[in-house]
């Protein structure tokens, strides 16, 4: 279906990316006519923020399961599309307000870091909404481009400078894996959109299926670099560690929600009659991840690796719920919007304690927390028991939804190992916990947190718990946000 | 009536916690206060129970989480009704002794309450998920009572408590969801179900089962803790205060001999039939084996810890000997060890504050200072042992006697458990409370005062009434018992030795008692 004339474009659909991406720019010339204060440029970008979610809701509300492709087949709104960027768009909200301190340190290159936030949380948007491996790169490179940037964007630090090139490198060279990938299905199948890829297979019987194959695999493996699953989640704990902290729990997140965004696009949507064939690799990933994230994380002395590696095995779980097929893929979500909240929560709390722009947060540093703010250790309490999968946490239903679904697609093995690694995980979980209530401060300063950022924090919390004990709402929502 | 008798102890902790940190005079008289509801609701609940019904009683049902089939559905059985019974006593008096908490107090209380709803929920759960949700969510307020609130190593004992439970319990998470989708397999319209009556018609292949039983047999035998997997309970024990000693013993381990009885036996029978003999050596191993660790023990705190692991073994024992007799022994002595050792460790408590140590060495001749001490501990002790009169002799007769004729020689084994049970007990009293009175400490000791004697009054009083009169619980608990044994006969083979169902044996045994 190339279009003879210029298509007919629903501009409509597009609402909260154009209102992001055009926040943007409006921030960068803000900033260079007016000048404004660091504060009038961040309450800009939330409400920047802000509209583009309404937007979302409303296009959650008009969206359909059959929704059809526009630009020419490259983007398409579906209810999974639709429900990814509520959940770009609403933790990066939560992160933002978490994240005055930051911008106010970064002081006249704030408009650009909020600039780069906005594109970032588009691309990956844009990313998630792709059917065509083509667009699918676009968007992995706006928002990735722009985490480079944000990683190295205090730019004081060795520490921050080696993530920041790190990160560049290694994404690199991911991105051109999942390139190499996308060209291998083009030659197999002569289309690289995944609706037409997934035609062409009903259509036709691939009798020698090498290069698609290898093809699946190598966009498996750039978006796994994407989602930090293991063996591709090296850069992971070096990264969170330099980076920024006000900003790190942001990056980890939107990432890993267009990743899996992505990967489940590719894999549930394009591949789907393949699943014999790469079920197996995405267990396999799964369960290394599980593992290797579960004990390298026990082993961690510095929470924000701890938390990277924490997040190998998240990923581990939700490549669990997506190896178990289409109707899997609602546990992915539910465990995407959940654990990426979780997630956000404890950076804020790790930001709030170290400070905005800080490198590196030594778990001593967390001795006696309880002492010095009850708050902030009781949101990161609650953010890591609901991440250790604990029940009347999001983190249980989360664990329960997926291990239910790859159960039911006689992945028994892998749940398995999974229970296992869960249980492993909490000694982890645990240990910091023990060290922010159980052992004495070095110092008994009070630890202060801005306003927004204790209401950005009560209100993860409150999620956590609330949706963990009546998650009826979400798993509704995610039902219906299936691949079929 | 059962969802408030759940919820009350949760809106205690509410109301505790809205009370502010500095008026600690507060915190524990009104948890005490609190936590008197649900001991009244308990017993309007034990006594409108229906003796003769077999099934669940006073069922409530909401759908939960609809999309997977969770509900909060909870019901009442015989199994049950003790168990809740007993939690509701021992509750107020754990927190009437909790004096000697001194710091963060508040928080104390408020993890006590918020426990006491875990553990009345996970006994009064029907749905699977909703009892895993309680069994799993109870580690939080006791890791936190042993890892705030305990002694030296308090930090140990409660990361190796946590640690053993949470891996038990992961497994069986997965038999959890095996049986939920294996519902989804078997019925027409593909639901997931975790309702605990509906997968009672499940037809699991004795493959499956044999796996299932596994999964959820060894998250209670960590529980219990059977024999090999105790080695947390000691520490735990040890390490915990008072009141957290009292629960864990009184209460928590039962959950592991409550989630044998409840789903292993009924969900899997035909795989219950074949490991009997491995359930069973593992018990009299425990039996044995717990008996003779806590002779050497200096320390009586441990002393008392691994004694429950032996009275927990002919729980255990009395289970698999699949008998009517055996069964009600075990689903009696679930509550009498309950009351027996939630007092020995109330009275070693006591001895703590006094003395600052728990070394048996240490003491000596005390019954001259404290002779009402000695005299609760010389009760509560002789209860332990099994002395005729008290409800330990009731259970652990019972037990005996139903395993007998299915298990004969391993019967013979345990009942020297009753002999050891009363040497570790009897020489611990000859070496705290008689002997030459040694030490300006230990003279002037002070007696039980009017509170102390007025928490373990009640648990004496119990103590001798399930002694005399045990058809008070016997009879609501024979049909559920009955129940069990008949699904066991109607899915298997198996079939109950003579004397071994109710008619043969009960009317005799009770006759004895008496």
């Amino acid at each position: 279906m190339i279009p003879e004339a210029f298509p007919e474009i629903a501009w409509s659909a597009l609402a909260p990316e154009l209102v992001l991406v055009f926040g943007a720019v409006a921030l960068l010339l803000l900033d260079v006519q007016r000048k404004p204060g660091v504060k009038v440029l961040w309450g800009t970008s939330l409400v920047i923020l802000a509209i583009a979610l309404a937007l979302g809701v409303w296009q959650w509300i008009a969206a359909t399961p059959d929704a059809e492709p526009i630009f020419g087949g490259m983007l398409i709104f579906d209810r999974s599309a639709a429900l990814a960027r509520l959940v770009v768009l609403g933790v990066s909200l939560q992160a933002m307000v978490a994240a005055r301190s930051l911008f106010a340190h970064l002081g006249n290159r704030a408009a650009e870091g909020l600039a780069l936030v906005l594109l970032a949380a588009a691309g990956f948007i844009l990313m998630a909404a792709s059917q065509n491996l083509v667009m699918m790169f676009l968007g992995l490179e706006m928002g990735s481009i722009a985490l480079y940037i944000l990683a190295g964007i205090a730019g004081d630090g060795v520490r921050s400078d080696e993530a920041a090139l790190k990160y560049l490198l290694l994404g690199a060279v991911a991105s051109a894996v999942f390139i190499y990938g996308a060209a291998l299905v083009f030659a197999g199948t002569g289309s690289l959109d995944l609706l037409r890829v997934a035609g062409f297979f009903a259509r036709n019987l691939v009798l020698s299926p090498a290069v698609l194959l290898v093809g699946i695999g190598l966009l498996t493996a750039g978006l796994s670099f994407k989602v930090a699953a293991a063996p591709f989640h090296v850069w992971a704990p070096d990264v969170y560690q330099g980076a920024p902290a006000g900003i790190v729990g942001y990056m980890a997140a939107v990432a890993k929600v267009g990743g899996f965004a992505a990967l489940a696009r590719v894999l549930l949507s394009g591949f789907e009659s393949f699943r014999p064939d790469w079920a197996p690799i995405v267990a396999g990933i799964a369960a290394l991840s599980m593992v290797v994230g579960a004990l390298m994380a026990i082993i961690s002395s510095d929470i924000r690796r701890l938390l990277a590696y924490s997040g190998v095995a998240h990923a581990g779980f939700i490549l669990t719920g997506l190896a178990s097929g289409a109707q899997g893929s609602s546990s992915v979500w539910f465990y995407l919007a959940v654990y990426t909240v979780q997630l956000v929560a404890a950076f804020s709390v790790v930001s709030a304690l170290g400070g905005a722009v800080s490198s590196g947060s030594d778990l001593s540093d967390y001795r006696g927390l309880y002492r010095r703010s009850p708050f902030l250790a009781l949101v990161l309490s609650v953010s890591l028991l609901g991440m250790a999968g604990l029940p009347l946490t999001t983190g249980f239903v989360a664990k329960l939804g997926v291990f239910l679904w790859a159960w039911r697609g006689d992945l028994e093995w892998l749940v398995v190992v999974a229970v296992v690694a869960s249980a492993m995980a909490i000694y982890l979980y645990l240990r910091v916990i023990v060290i922010m209530y159980m052992q004495s401060p070095a110092d008994d300063d009070p630890v202060l947190c801005d306003r927004p950022t204790s209401w950005a924090l009560g209100a993860a919390t409150a999620v956590t718990v609330v949706l963990g004990v009546f998650p009826q709402p979400l798993l509704k929502l995610v039902e219906s946000a299936v691949y079929l | 009536m059962l969802t408030l008798l759940v919820l009350t102890p949760l809106l205690g902790a509410v109301v505790v916690s809205l009370v502010p940190a500095r008026r600690r005079e507060l915190h524990l008289p009104l948890g005490m206060a609190l936590s008197v509801a649900p001991l009244g609701l308990a017993g309007a609940m034990f006594f409108s129970f229906d003796a003769g019904e077999a099934s669940f009683q006073m069922v409530e049902k909401v759908v939960w989480w609809e999309p997977w089939g969770v509900s909060w559905q909870l019901g009442v059985d015989g199994i049950s009704l003790g168990m809740v019974a007993l939690t509701a006593i021992l509750f107020p008096l754990s927190l009437a002794v909790s004096d000697s908490i001194s710091h963060r107090r508040k928080a104390f209380v408020v993890a006590m309450l918020f426990l006491e709803t875990g553990l009345i929920g996970t006994f009064l759960a029907l749905d699977l998920l909703l009892f895993f949700v309680f069994f799993e969510v109870i580690l939080v307020p006791m890791y936190l009572i042993i890892g705030v609130w305990g002694g030296k190593r308090r930090v140990y004992a409660a990361v190796k408590f946590f640690i053993y439970t949470a891996f038990g319990s992961a497994l069986l998470l997965a038999a959890i969801i095996a049986l939920a989708v294996m519902h989804a397999s078997q019925t027409p319209d593909g639901l997931l179900s975790f309702d605990y009556l509906a997968l009672l018609t499940l037809d699991i292949s004795p493959t499956a089962q044999m796996w299932l039983f596994g999964a959820f047999a060894l998250a209670f035998a960590i529980k219990v803790p059977l024999f090999p997997f105790h080695t947390w309970l000691p520490d735990a024990h040890v390490e915990a205060p008072t009141a957290g000693s009292v629960l864990l013993a009184g209460v928590l381990l039962k959950l592991g001999t409550y989630g044998l009885l409840r789903f292993n036996l009924t969900l899997f029978p035909e795989a219950t039939v074949s490991l009997v003999p491995v359930l069973a050596v593992l018990a009299v191993v425990g039996i044995i084996y717990g008996a003779v660790v806590a002779i050497v023990q200096p320390d009586l705190k441990k002393l008392v810890a691994y004694s429950s692991v032996s009275h927990l073994g002919f729980v255990v024992l009395g289970i698999f000997a699949l008998t009517s007799a055996g069964l009600q022994g075990a689903v009696i002595q679930n509550v009498n060890h309950g009351l027996t050792t939630g007092a020995l460790f109330l009275l070693v408590g006591m001895l703590y504050d006094r003395r600052h140590t728990k070394q048996i060495s240490d003491f000596g001749g005390l019954a001259t200072p404290a002779p009402l001490m000695a005299g609760f501990f010389l009760f509560m002790a002789f209860a332990s042992i099994g002395l005729p009169g008290l409800n330990g002799f009731v259970g652990e007769f019972l037990v005996l006697v139903g395993s007998f004729p299915s298990l004969p020689g391993l019967t013979v084994v345990a009942a020297f458990g009753v002999v050891l049970a009363a040497i570790y007990m009897l020489w611990a009293y000859q070496r705290v409370f008689t002997g030459p009175l040694e030490g300006a400490e230990n003279r002037k000791l002070a007696d039980l005062s009017a509170k102390e004697t007025a928490v373990l009054a009640p648990l004496a009083a119990l103590v001798l009434l399930l002694g005399l009169y045990p058809g008070i619980l016997l009879e609501r608990t024979a049909p559920s018992v009955e129940a069990i044994l008949d699904r066991i006969e109607q899915h298997t083979d198996y079939e109950a030795p003579e004397p071994g169902r109710l008619a043969d044996v009960f009317n005799t045994a009770s006759e004895d008692e008496s």
